[in-house]
C-alpha cells in the first residue's frame, strides 16, 4: 500500500541526491541547486525523511568516521532505487497522458 | 538576564524568543520557566523550537545531525529542544513541507493529550480530596489543575486545527 503512494517531493529529491554518497548539507544544497531554489529542505524535514528512509531500507549509512569527525554520508539501496523507478514510471505516465490535453474536440 | 515566563504554545514561545533576538538578546537556556538571555547583535540569531520523538535515544543523534547543518541545539528540556542558526546564513525553518509540518503538529498534539490525561487524573484526585476534606487549599488546587487542563485542551484544539489547515491547504 505504502509503496504505491506517490513520493513526496522531499523523498523524491533526497533519493535522487543520494545516488552517490552524500551528507545532509550536501543533500540540501544539491536539491536547492537543481530546483533553482524552488525546493529548499528544512533541517527537521530532512531529519525526519532520512530516518524514515533508513528504517524502511531505502537508503543506508555509507560512512561514519567518528575519529576524524567526518560527516555522515548516505547512499541509496536497491530497494530505494526500485521505489524511485516506480515513481519515475508514474510521473512518465502523467506526462505522457498530459499530451491528451492538446487534442482538439 | 533571566526572565520567568510560562508558555504552553510553542509557536508563541518561538515568536517571543525570536523577537528578543531582534532586540539584541540571544536566548541561551531554559529551565522550569526561566529563560536566560545574553546580549547579541540585534537579529544575530534565528530560533526554532522542536519536540523530539523520544527523549533518550534521539538526543545526541539529533544534535549531531543539526550541527552538521550549522544549527546549534542551544538548550534542551525533556523532549523540547531550542535550536538556533546565524541569521547571516539565511532563513531558518525546521519544517518546509506540509507532510513534515503535519507530523510535527501531531507530535505536539500527542504531547498535549498526554498532559491533558495527566491533568484529568490530578483533577479527579484533587476534587475528591476537596469534597472529603472541604479545605479551601484543596479547592484552590482543584481550580488550578482545572485551569491547566483547559490550557492543554485549548492546545489540542489548536494543533488539530493546524493539521486540518495543512491538509486542506497544503501550500500554506
Amino acid at each position: 500500500m505504502e509503496n504505491n503512494m506517490p513520493l513526496t517531493e522531499a523523498l523524491y529529491y533526497i533519493l535522487l541526491s543520494v545516488r552517490r554518497p552524500n551528507h545532509g548539507y550536501g543533500i540540501i544544497q544539491e536539491i536547492e541547486s537543481i530546483t533553482n531554489s524552488r525546493v529548499v529542505l528544512g533541517a527537521g524535514t530532512l531529519y525526519g525523511a532520512i530516518n524514515s528512509m533508513l528504517t524502511r531500507g531505502w537508503i543506508r549509512l555509507y560512512s561514519e568516521d567518528k575519529a576524524s569527525r567526518k560527516k555522515k554520508e548516505y547512499l541509496i539501496t536497491d530497494t530505494g532505487k526500485e521505489i524511485f523507478q516506480k515513481e519515475v514510471d508514474r510521473l512518465s505516465e502523467l506526462l505522457h497522458n498530459a499530451k491528451l490535453m492538446e487534442e482538439t474536440i | 538576564m533571566t526572565i520567568f515566563k510560562l508558555y504552553f504554545d510553542k509557536d508563541a514561545e518561538e515568536a517571543w524568543i525570536n523577537d528578543m533576538s531582534q532586540k539584541g538578546w540571544a536566548f541561551e537556556k531554559f529551565f522550569l520557566g526561566f529563560y536566560t538571555f545574553v546580549p547579541c547583535k540585534p537579529g544575530e540569531y534565528l530560533y526554532q523550537i522542536d519536540l523530539l520523538e523520544s527523549w533518550a535515544g534521539d538526543r545526541d543523534y539529533f544534535s549531531n545531525f543539526m550541527e552538521e547543518l550549522n544549527i546549534q541545539v542551544v538548550s534542551q528540556w525533556y523532549r523540547w529542544v531550542y535550536l538556533r542558526k546565524k541569521a547571516s546564513e539565511g532563513a531558518f525553518e525546521m519544517y518546509t513541507d506540509p507532510e513534515s509540518k503535519i507530523r510535527q503538529y501531531r507530535r505536539l498534539m500527542h504531547f498535549y493529550i498526554a498532559g491533558a490525561l495527566l491533568e484529568t487524573w490530578c483533577l479527579w484526585l484533587e476534587f475528591t480530596a476537596a469534597i472529603k476534606l472541604m479545605a479551601p487549599t484543596y479547592w484552590l488546587f482543584t481550580l488550578l489543575v482545572a485551569l491547566m487542563l483547559l490550557v492543554f485542551l485549548r492546545m489540542i484544539v489548536k494543533c488539530n486545527r493546524k493539521i486540518q489547515q495543512l491538509k486542506n491547504f497544503p501550500s500554506r
